[in-house]
């Protein structure tokens, strides 16, 4: 009972010295002469704050730091400055594959995965009978674990029973090609890892587009058709220009997933003769070799192409992307 | 103002802290019921002065729950420590490596030979070579031990930590496949060419032909004489042809040696050849279940699998020999560490010796001389009895890889640039070991 105690009084003490800083915060702010509903907007937040800075800040300070460091989690960390990138980019075997292979995933899978997702999104806007019915099935994938789902992919993709396999065999023999053995050979790993990503077009995806697609007016299809536009006119004309700050949205949030790509990759565990994804990558330097200040590199490196490639996007969406604000003016 | 508030948040965080440092709270949380019954024995006399001692495994239920019957026993016996047990099998290792490089870690904890090389010369495991030379306990022997299994608890000649468990790998046979084709068990004598004749003898095709036979369909087999999937470890016939992969001072990897490449080629013949099933197929009808099936005849696995208990007509033999008759087999080796960090080590070390004891006479097969008596382990495991002698036998010329801090670096290569092609891509030996022997001699710089 007297352990339980500490626990007890530990779990009440993180509250109270919150709501402390909170009261501290209001009264500094307002003795620096900061409004009322100011002062007490910050000291409301500032659980947050506080959770933020410790939370995230401070270990996203402290990889960047070690990224600069030679580190084995235990004993000394020593400061060896750009060593481990110029490592990385020199001398490391296992570094290129890898950003090689999670970027032609990315790059195959993102444009699947949006466009796959918003015409699934097309076919649930209908209204038709039992669209609600359509619907929950359809955004069912999404509660299903990762884990689960990357077994039953591995099952799938077995190149003797698997039924993946089985599908595709007269197709095969067209060619003359053997069953591909998709985890094994270096050459299908991607492919195999581009078709589970397919995966990703239901459940959340479909649903944002299904939203956005909802917010089109109905007038402006109405006016088309009396000018008698066709459906694809439409779509291309209408639809798309109308939800473009959703499918810009898709992208960036694809993209990024596509990049960070690990669950699936960990369970499923293929050869590795193709390359790691950069984030197994990081994981398995981290804490199989131990040497946190590569790991950290190598995340950090992750960061930086996903940080580029988002602003090319963001820079590129003015040409593309419409918001109704714009219209108007 | 930004300096008030990183006052405050170091408040907190000094709060935070400063819980951790009462002990105990942590493991009573899960209201072990052993606890109390244990505790309860002792409401006699003595005043309660038990130290708390943490215990962190990796056993899954089955294995939780025998363990918890001997930490009863032992902590009903002593009157210095109580052992809470903390098991989870989940990503145990990175548990581990994160609790220990805090100060939340367990005062004792179960590690495997290979983690023990790099907790031992990272500092986080605790020097007990003088505590063990002072004492006075069955476990504390180190000449009892087999030279091979303290050896990854060695650092720089310091001992941190002792092993419960060395399994050499033996060679499990499936006796009812080798009556059908007329084959006489293995014995002592066997080596490679043994091996690979009766692997061949016993591999047959859906019409019946043997893999020696005279129009044998490979497409179309149905029972093979052996299998591999990486498992069991390359390492382990290169060092019965005499070779080598880490030198002995940890600088070099020689596997261009002329006898690694025949040992390695010899690997790759088996994997990539009709006697044993393809990786694909090993995957979808699981690597082990394949040889319960009787699908596969001859399976080399740890001494502890329970492949002769549980299944009919099968014994464990000792492994083939290389061509010269050498006999070498790998031996897998887990032990127990404290925490550098212990605030109890006495009674830390004293629950150390007392378990790994009790462990010793719990598992197959115990890492110690003296308990490596046939009569003795009959009666402590009825199950494998027919399996025994050649297990202790195994035990004399078992070895662990040749661990250090870089280990993990260099196997890292060696799996990932030399195995995978081999296994997974049909790659041969003699062209990939000109590219990664360098490769493999850098990481051990």
């Amino acid at each position: 009972m007297e352990n339980h105690l500490a626990t007890l009084f530990r779990w009440l003490l993180v509250p109270v010295a919150l709501a402390v800083i909170a009261f501290l915060i209001y009264h500094l702010f307002r003795w620096f002469g900061w409004k009322k509903k100011q002062a007490m907007g910050l000291a409301l937040v500032s659980p947050w704050i506080v959770g933020f800075l410790i939370f995230t800040l401070y270990p996203l300070g402290d990889s960047l730091y070690l990224s600069f460091t030679k580190s084995s989690i235990f004993g000394k960390t020593e400061w060896v400055g750009l060593d481990n990138y110029i490592k990385l980019f020199t001398l490391d075997i296992e570094f290129w594959p890898s950003v090689r292979i999670t970027l032609l995933y990315a790059l195959f899978s993102l444009p699947i995965g949006v466009i796959g997702a918003l015409l699934i999104a097309m076919l649930l806007n209908n209204q038709i009978k039992g669209i609600g019915t359509f619907r929950t099935i359809y955004f069912l994938p999404a509660v299903l674990p990762e884990v689960a789902v990357a077994l039953l992919w591995r099952w799938m993709f077995n190149s003797e029973s698997g039924i993946l396999n089985y599908i595709l065999s007269p197709f095969f023999k067209l060619f003359g090609m053997g069953k591909p053995n998709w985890f094994g050979d270096p050459d299908f790993i991607l492919p195999a890892f581009i078709i589970m990503s397919v995966w990703g077009i239901f459940g959340t995806n479909t649903v944002v587009f299904l939203a956005g697609l909802q917010g089109v007016p109905r007038s402006l299809y109405e006016a088309a058709e009396i000018d008698g536009a066709s459906g694809f006119r439409k779509f291309l004309h209408i639809t798309v220009p109308q939800i473009s700050p959703v499918i810009l949205l898709q992208i960036v949030m694809g993209m990024i997933g596509a990049l960070q790509i690990f669950t699936i990759a960990m369970f499923v565990r293929p050869s590795t003769a193709a390359g790691k994804f950069m984030n197994q990558l990081v994981y398995e330097r981290g804490f199989t070799q131990m040497h946190m200040g590569e790991a950290s590199a190598i995340a950090w490196v992750l960061f930086l192409i996903i940080l580029v490639l988002t602003l090319l996007v963001f820079r590129s969406s003015p040409a593309w992307v419409h918001y109704e604000s714009d219209m108007k003016r | 103002m930004l300096a008030s508030v990183l006052l405050v948040i170091a408040l907190v965080l000094s709060a935070c802290g400063g819980g951790k440092n009462d002990n105990g709270a942590n493991g009573g949380n899960g209201g072990n019921a052993a606890n109390n019954g244990s505790s309860g024995n002792n409401s006699g006399g003595e005043p309660a002065q038990k130290v708390q001692i943490r215990l962190a495994t990796w056993a899954g239920a089955d294995e939780a729950k025998e363990l918890q019957a001997i930490l009863d026993d032992l902590n009903a016996k002593s009157g210095t420590y109580e052992i809470v047990q903390d098991s989870n099998p989940a990503e145990y290792d990175t548990r581990m490596i994160t609790q220990l490089s805090g100060d939340s870690g367990p005062d004792l904890f179960w590690v495997s030979a290979q983690r023990a090389a790099q907790f031992a010369a990272g500092g986080v495991m605790l020097d007990i070579t003088d505590r063990l030379a002072s004492a006075s306990h069955p476990a504390a022997d180190t000449n009892d031990y087999y030279e091979a299994s303290l050896g990854p608890f060695t650092h720089d000649g310091k001992i941190y930590g002792l092993p419960w468990l060395q399994q050499p790998v033996m060679m499990y046979v499936n006796k009812a496949l080798f009556d059908e084709a007329g084959l006489d068990y293995p014995d002592e004598s066997w080596t490679w060419n043994e091996f690979l004749d009766a692997a061949k003898k016993l591999t047959k095709d859906a019409n019946g032909k043997r893999a020696d036979e005279e129009g044998f369909d490979a497409n179309n087999t149905v029972q093979w004489g052996f299998t591999l999937n990486g498992w069991p470890p390359a390492q382990m016939f290169i060092w019965q042809n005499g070779g080598e992969v880490i030198t002995e001072d940890m600088k070099s990897s020689p596997i261009d040696t002329p006898e690694a490449k025949e040992a390695l080629n010899f690997y790759a013949d088996l994997v990539q050849g009709p006697l044993v099933p393809s990786q694909s197929i090993i995957r979808d009808r699981g690597f082990d279940q394949m040889f319960r099936n009787g699908q596969v005849a001859m399976f080399m696995g740890g001494a502890a699998d329970n492949l002769d208990s549980t299944v009919e007509n099968v014994q464990a033999f000792m492994v083939p020999a290389g061509p010269g008759g050498t006999h070498v087999t790998f031996g897998d080796i887990l032990g127990m560490g404290i925490n550098a960090k212990t605030k109890n080590p006495d009674a830390a070390f004293q629950a150390l010796l007392d378990l790994t004891d009790a462990i010793h006479h719990w598992k197959i097969m115990p890492p110690r001389k003296s308990l490596a008596d046939l009569e003795t382990l009959k009666e402590l495991h009825p199950n494998k009895a027919h399996s025994l002698e050649a297990i202790i036998a195994s035990m004399e010329y078992a070895r662990p890889y040749r661990y250090s801090e870089k280990y993990p670096d260099w196997d890292n290569i060696f799996w990932t640039q030399l195995m995978d092609p081999i296994i997974n891509a049909g790659a041969r030996p003699d062209d990939l070991i000109p590219k990664v022997k360098p490769l493999l001699d850098n990481a051990l710089q």
